[in-house]
């Protein structure tokens, strides 16, 4: 009873630690104006609650202007439906004394959360623009590969080896590069959030790098670059038991993307009943280019209109400095997919740029490399719908042994789905894998197609039960064998 | 021995370009590569700094770049790296002529002068002709859809053009157009060209010393037209969208 007693009060006291007080922005004198810059008012405001023992900081409508603000244990930042936090245009207004300059940051702080109705707008148009103007200036160094900073472009929200962090309802927008950032993150809970992410290019949508235990549901991602993105940073690290549930995104590059920088890998991961719609490249892109390992991947109800491509599985060998990647356990079910004739994002900002010419539509595909098999994928319960139309006279690959055999392993290339150029195949192509079970797999296009429907190229052990392969016109051979065993085709 | 003559005295006029010539980032101009920026002043002002400056080469990185109608001077060569899109605009008056033509690179009178890469031009040209469809029914411009619809590249009174490399997609008019010039090489290029009926592929007219090699061209109209005063036509591998083989003079 006494123990019973001790562990009740806990609670009481635990639950009014969580119902820590409310602070009103103004009480640290920031101001609502949009033109009154807020940074260190913000900066006072958060020590001061976390000294305090926690609680939250109240944004009621209203555009607060501010350069870097930095999260600390047990404080919410809480922004009220109408609230802004803007992030200002002078690069010099951000730390720049950090790997990853970002609008809001936090290191090592545990108990944080982002939350309300309100909005946090980078204006990273602008901030990028006068960025690429202090290089050229000399202020800042940086290569300008592509034409463009690198280094120095702030993210929206960058938090770094925190513990219980919560980003929920919030609407996040144009930063100059990533826009939500969570790198060796435990505990990570987003929900019901809005991406915008079509300010600048190289911007990803929700990037979640190395961390463990995360929930992503119920948001609404719009990106230039990769969707819902994970990558693997720290080889001694791997984004660990990760689930995505109910999303939508849009993308000019991929909808959901493992990569690319791949160190340590992923494992464990649940991604159910989330759509794909204008999406450039592929609905779902899984690679490990770095030497990282990837294991335990199910995604289940994925439903994608208008992409460029539907799946792309891939091991390369990047920047893995010896270490050698591996992909196993892949399962994918009940995906439907209707691949775009056209630019699925045209008209967007931002548009993704058109590469790997010439090529006509690209299938579905698993490219492992010589020796490194992707092994153990099991595709279920999956429609492709292909639009065809496409022109041997442009692009051509046949099937021929030579013609197969001069398709590039491309090792160190960025891994993506247009990257080999023309393949062989329309609806999926397969090569240097092992163990595929295709159960009810359905691939259809609309029109006439020059090339099979699937061809597998070094693949060891593939069952195909219930297979629907469907194009108009006469009849053909639709699946082509080369150089693979133990391969059990449908009847 | 005439013809080594000729090289060297030709080695020896090239090599002062080759040695001014130098590279410029497009960013430098303020060139932006969002896609909704319209960039027609700006690469404007970096051709002619670069040509003023004795010539170079102006690079755009991967990215896409608004623009209406640029001109093209001597000794300035544009390159258009992999997944850069140089894209027209969809507004008729931000285009405007060489001897007649429209198009969004026009050059005039010009030498050495070159577009190439591994880049994209995009004409928009569903969007351009239905905005300048609208301006004619509304009485600002005096020219039928044809006369007025843009080209990708128009070039008249030209010497030593190089077009390399690129894909050139949707075009509003013909793809390209080239008169009365000498010494045009195209090699490599993939044009796409059937966004409305009757688009033609390439024009030439009165143009000599033309050299095509590995293009593929796909159009609604004529993929590949001369007339009477064209000469010196050397074709190698150039084929259409149903696989024949362009020839000259047919």
């Amino acid at each position: 009873m006494k123990y019973l007693l001790s562990v009740l009060s806990l609670t009481v006291w635990l639950g009014f630690q969580v119902r820590a007080d409310d602070y009103k922005a103004s009480m640290f004198g920031i101001k609502s104006n949009g033109t009154t810059l807020n940074t260190n008012s913000i900066q006072k405001a958060i020590d001061f609650i976390h000294e305090k023992g926690g609680g939250r900081l109240v944004f009621y409508v209203g555009r607060y202007l501010t350069g870097t603000i930095q999260l600390k244990s047990n404080v919410t930042i809480h922004l009220e439906e109408g609230a802004t936090l803007v992030g200002s245009t002078n690069i010099y207004d951000y730390n720049l004394s950090v790997r990853f300059p970002a609008l809001i940051t936090a290191y090592s702080a545990d108990h944080i959360a982002i939350t309300g109705k309100g909005v946090i707008d980078g204006q990273g148009r602008e901030l990028a623009n006068n960025v690429t103007d202090q290089v050229q200036k000399g202020i800042l160094k940086d290569a300008l590969v592509n034409d463009r900073s690198a280094l120095w472009r702030p993210k929206g929200i960058y938090l770094r080896e925190c513990k219980q962090v919560e980003l929920s309802g919030i609407v996040v927008k144009n930063a100059a590069e990533w826009v939500v950032v969570c790198d060796q993150v435990q505990q990570l809970k987003i929900d019901k959030i809005t991406v915008d992410s079509k300010a600048f290019w190289n911007n990803d949508g929700i990037d979640i790098v190395d961390c463990k235990d995360v929930i992503i549901s119920n948001s609404y991602i719009d990106s230039s670059d990769d969707a819902i993105c994970f990558k693997s940073h720290d080889a001694t690290k791997m984004c660990e038991n990760v689930e995505v549930r109910n999303c939508v995104a849009r993308s000019s590059a991929n909808g959901i993307k493992f990569g690319t920088l791949t160190s340590g890998g992923y494992k464990n991961f649940k991604i159910i009943n989330n759509k794909i719609f204008d999406t450039y490249r592929s609905a779902i892109t899984i690679a490990t280019p770095d030497g990282g390992l990837v294991e335990n991947i199910f995604v289940d109800s994925l439903f994608a209109y208008n992409t460029g491509n539907a799946i792309y599985l891939r091991i390369g060998a990047r920047w893995n400095k010896g270490r050698v990647g591996s992909m196993n356990h892949i399962t994918i079910q009940n995906m439907y997919c209707e691949i775009a004739e056209g630019k699925a994002d045209a008209g967007r900002e931002y548009e993704g740029p058109v590469e790997d010419l010439p090529r006509n539509i690209s299938p579905a595909s698993i490219v492992g490399l010589p020796g490194q098999y992707i092994t153990d994928v099991t595709l279920r319960h999956i429609e492709i719908v292909y639009p065809g139309k496409t022109n041997p006279n442009y692009a051509y690959r046949g099937i021929t042994p030579a013609e197969l055999d001069s398709i590039p392993e491309m090792p160190a290339a960025y891994p993506e789905y247009s990257q080999f150029k023309e393949l062989p195949a329309w609806g999926f192509y397969m090569r240097h894998a092992k163990n595929v079970n295709l159960d009810h797999v359905i691939l259809r296009t609309k029109e006439k197609d020059y090339r099979p429907a699937v061809v597998l190229d070094d693949v060891q052990g593939a069952r195909f039960t219930a297979m629907t392969l469907a194009e108009p016109g006469k009849k053909k051979k639709q699946v082509h064998v080369y150089k693979s065993t133990d391969i059990s085709l449908p009847k | 021995m005439k013809i080594l003559l000729v090289k060297i005295a030709l080695l020896i006029f090239l090599s002062p370009v080759a040695m001014w010539a130098k590279d410029y980032n497009a960013s430098l101009f303020g060139i932006k590569s969002d896609g909704i920026t319209l960039n027609t002043k700006s690469i404007q002002k970096a051709i002619d700094f670069i040509h003023e400056k004795g010539g170079g080469k102006l690079d755009f990185s991967v990215g896409r770049y608004l623009t209406g109608t640029i001109r093209l001077k001597t000794n300035v060569q544009i390159e258009l790296k992999e997944g850069a899109v140089l894209v027209g605009t969809t507004s008729i008056h931000d285009y405007v002529a060489v001897d007649g033509k429209r198009a969004l690179i026009v050059a005039e009178g010009q030498e050495h002068i070159g577009v190439f890469g591994k880049g994209v031009i995009e004409g928009q040209g569903t969007g351009l002709f239905e905005a300048l469809n609208r301006q004619i029914q509304k009485g600002y411009l005096s020219e039928s859809p044809a006369q007025a619809s843009p080209a990708f590249i128009a070039m008249s009174h030209c010497k030593d053009i190089r077009i390399e490399g690129l894909h050139l997609q949707n075009a509003c008019g013909d793809a390209l157009h080239f008169s009365q010039s000498q010494g045009i090489q195209l090699k490599g290029l993939a044009i796409k060209n059937t966004a409305m009926p009757s688009l033609n592929g390439l024009v030439f007219a009165g143009c000599v010393e033309v050299v095509l090699q590995q293009l593929f061209i796909e159009s609604s109209g004529t993929d590949f037209s001369t007339d009477a005063a064209c000469k010196t036509f050397t074709l190698e591998a150039c084929k259409t969208a149903a696989g024949k083989l362009l020839v000259f003079g047919k």
